[in-house]
């Protein structure tokens, strides 16, 4: 008997504990997903009900989201960080349209294209865009992902795929600053998502590192013509408004990378180009316009941090180029 | 599926619960809804290969039966060296068919062809029944119990390779009986200690050393990352190890309470002791269908009895080697440990006593050197961690190499999990069972974060 009544105490002692980490792992899970739910830890507009605007963090993979659904803004950059000098600003000023700089640091074509549709699905009226096209665009076929994964979830139109990221220490992290910022307690990062990395790559430095990774030559003639991700970007073009401007740029690189003129990877470099300029013709205010090239400018060590990250000095003669671009065109003249 | 990944945590392992509690009280059901939950979970993980995980039951389950009927031995022969067979095919054809190509100078094809999830691991279990069937061990068994031995979810992907003897009676047993609460503590503890294993301490030193092992395949290294490459052995200890227990924790949600796989290996004084403590059911294994059959066998006249007993270890553990993989270095791993064995076996027998501070020195020294041939996937590869720790420690890279700081202690100092657990389950602690809930949460917050890893033995 007494075995019995000692059994069953026990029992009811191991039930309570199973209760207590249940409870605790349950109650806590709960907590956590209310405060998704109310905070929107990456300002993704698919949850939030306390409506703070903006998010503090340099992990451009997750706070493009945010500046893309922003209504201020109806022109976009895109690209990776040899996009990031680029001053939406200053475009604003040139083209009357209100840029956001939606480049995402280290990113494939792929990746900046899940971050231009979810700019289009947030915005009915589009003035233009700008596309910072990277060696990564030349692939011949579209490699494996590689490195840290893209936050795809983020930007995925399902709120559940979304939810299911959540349960996590970063977004924890982006709620409480997010929190931060509707208290007052913390600042939003610049609205317009200008960043310059010479906080970081300070003026007067040139590093030998990031040499361009161009992609490997095609095997065959017919190859040499088919662009995955080009292609990719060339139906997302079609599909907008013909009113939309599209200027899409090669970012320059520093001359000794630039393919020699006769070399294979020149007549690749060709190939690429004639792809992305098909993607810009017969639309209004658009163009296509190669920095990439071999001149004094690009041959000028002090006008790069490394070689494919440029300075300030090319990023306002880049920016002059596509001011003029979206004014006239394919005829503009781009000084460089 | 992986069990570190929230499908299976969040989706599968509460659905299957659920659905498992609500079979629970009809005897006749409860077998059958586990095979089809295990089958479930494999079909999820590799959907490709279902088809031929249920042939192979079929297949051995049936010469069972026909070999309880006529007792011709030859059937259960031929069934296991059909196992083999297709173990051969899908495990080895390439590095077989790469080899001749050598040896004949010619190019053979490629077999374009996938790994089947946990083939080794369900092979085996069909080669220990029906080896024990044919030695008049084991008993027939019913088609949706023998299933379930070799498809049991928790165990069938990477193990623990159990025994017929340990499980079988187990399966189809209630659950929800008295006492099933505190079954279900210890099964949480053993599956919280075995995510934290893997997701905290193991993929942490995966993410450290991955891209070191990618450039010694290319060259040689640079910044003393030789001294990272040479902690594998850790990485690999917590991933199988982790993997092990979450399986554990596992079988005992399901009322199976599985073998335990690992005691603490790195604590070893010497290397006979390291193999009785790291991936022991494997090492079961091949002691019983392996090394004692070779050693039985009557080839040698009985005065070359230790030549056969020295030949037969170093076979086996050669064997060991090539059943983790398709490569002549994982070959010369298994017979690199064998010869270690035998040195260990005769210096016991005829060498002065070793301090055992100094065999658990050079037992640890050794296993970190092999595991690097293990890792490395060719000699070129391991010959650049080896030749990059004449640069000095990469001691600037300071709080990054956390993991390789506690994954050591932990190794050294701590007890195997089975021993954790049963010192914090002695008895029922609402605070500490509340502790371990939050302990849980943390460690789904850092799932969350991270991208997945798989479990090294998955790809064994």
């Amino acid at each position: 008997m007494s075995s019995s009544i000692s059994s069953s105490e026990s029992d009811s002692g191991w039930g309570r504990s199973l209760l207590a980490c249940l409870g605790t792992l349950i109650g806590a899970a709960v907590l956590a997903l209310a405060l998704m739910v109310v905070v929107d830890p990456y300002d993704s507009g698919k949850l939030g009900l306390l409506g703070i605007n903006g998010v503090n963090s340099r992990l451009t993979q997750i706070t493009a989201a945010s500046r893309a659904r922003d209504p201020n803004f109806n022109a976009a950059i895109l690209g990776n960080s040899t996009a990031q000098m680029i001053e939406p600003a200053e475009l604003s000023r040139a083209a009357g349209l209100r840029f956001v700089q939606l480049y995402t640091t280290g990113s494939a074509p792929r990746e900046q294209l899940a971050v231009l549709d979810f700019f289009l699905r947030h915005h009915k009226q589009v003035g233009a865009l700008v596309i910072a096209a990277d060696p990564g665009w030349c692939v011949h076929a579209r490699p494996k992902e590689e490195g840290a994964p893209f936050p795809y979830w983020l930007y995925d139109r399902s709120v559940v795929t979304y939810a299911m990221r959540l349960i996590s220490w970063q977004a924890i992290e982006q709620a409480f600053q997010r929190l931060g910022i509707g208290l007052g307690k913390r600042q939003r990062m610049n609205p317009d998502g200008f960043v310059s990395y010479e906080d970081i790559w300070p003026p007067g430095r040139f590093k030998e590192i990031n040499a361009p990774r161009d992609p490997a030559p095609a095997i065959s003639t017919e190859m040499r013509a088919v662009f995955p991700e080009i292609s990719a970007l060339q139906d997302v073009v079609r599909s907008l408004p013909p009113d939309v401007a599209i200027v899409i740029v090669v970012p320059p690189t520093f001359a000794p990378t630039v393919p020699k003129h006769g070399t294979e990877a020149a007549l690749e470099r060709r190939a690429c180009d004639a792809a992305l300029k098909a993607v810009t013709e017969g639309r209004l205010r658009s163009n296509f316009i190669n920095y990439r090239i071999d001149n004094a400018l690009t041959r000028d060590r002090d006008n790069f941090a490394d070689f494919i990250h440029y300075r300030p000095v090319l990023a306002r003669k880049i920016e002059q180029g596509i001011a003029a671009s979206l004014r006239d065109g394919e005829s503009a003249k781009t000084d460089f | 599926m992986l069990f570190n990944d929230y499908p299976f945590l969040l989706v599968f392992l509460p659905a299957a619960l659920l659905i498992y509690r609500l079979v629970d009280p009809f005897p006749h059901l409860r077998i059958g809804v586990q095979v089809a939950l295990s089958l479930a979970f494999y079909g999820w993980g590799s959907p490709s290969f279902i088809l031929l995980l249920i042939a192979s039951i079929a297949v051995n389950w049936f010469a069972s039966v026909v070999y309880g009927r006529v007792k011709w031995k030859t059937v259960l022969t031929l069934v296991v060296l059909l196992d083999l067979g297709v173990l051969a095919l899908f495990k080895y054809a390439n590095f077989i068919l790469a080899n001749l190509g050598h040896v004949f100078e010619a190019t053979l094809p490629t077999l374009d062809i996938g790994l089947p999830l946990g083939i080794s691991f369900f092979t085996f279990h069909h080669i220990m029944y029906l080896v024990d069937l044919k030695r008049g061990k084991a008993p027939l068994y019913t088609l949706d119990r023998y299933a379930l031995y070799i498809a049991f979810f928790p165990q069938a992907i990477a193990g623990p390779l159990a025994r017929w003897s340990e499980v079988m009676h187990q399966f189809g047993r209630q659950v929800y009986v008295p006492g099933w609460q505190r079954q279900f503590c210890i099964a949480t503890c053993f599956i919280a200690l075995g995510l934290f294993q893997k997701v905290v301490i193991a993929d942490s030193i995966a993410h450290l050393l991955d891209p070191i092992y990618t450039q010694a395949a290319r060259g040689p290294l640079g910044s003393g990352d030789a001294w990272l490459a040479f902690c594998f052995s850790f990485q690999i200890l917590f991933d199988f190890s982790g993997y092990s227990d979450i399986a554990i924790g596992l079988g005992l949600l399901y009322g199976v309470q599985l073998p335990y796989n690992f005691n603490a290996p790195l604590r070893s004084t010497n290397i006979q002791d390291f193999w009785q403590r790291w991936h022991i059911t494997l090492m079961l294994f091949l002691r019983d269908y392996v090394f004692y059959p070779l050693v039985n066998l009557r080839f040698l006249p009985r005065r070359w009895l230790p030549v056969q007993f020295f030949g037969a270890m170093l076979i086996t553990m050669a064997l060991c080697g090539l059943w983790h993989g398709a490569s002549w270095t994982f070959v010369l791993w298994g017979v690199v440990h064998g010869l270690a064995q035998i040195a260990c076996s005769l210096w016991r027998r005829y060498g002065p006593h070793f301090p055992s501070w100094l065999g658990w020195a050079l037992t640890v020294l050794f296993v970190l050197a092999t595991g690097v041939i293990f890792r490395a996937g060719s000699v070129e590869a391991a010959w650049h961690v080896f030749a990059g720790l004449t640069q000095p420690l990469p001691l600037a890279r300071g709080p990054h190499l956390w993991p390789l700081i506690v994954a050591p202690l932990f190794a050294f100092l701590l007890p195997a999990s089975q021993d954790i657990v049963a010192f914090f389950t002695r008895r029922p602690n609402p605070f500490l069972a509340g502790i371990l809930g939050l302990g849980l949460f943390a460690l789904l917050l850092h799932m969350g974060g991270r991208d997945l890893h798989e479990f090294v033995y998955f790809k064994f």
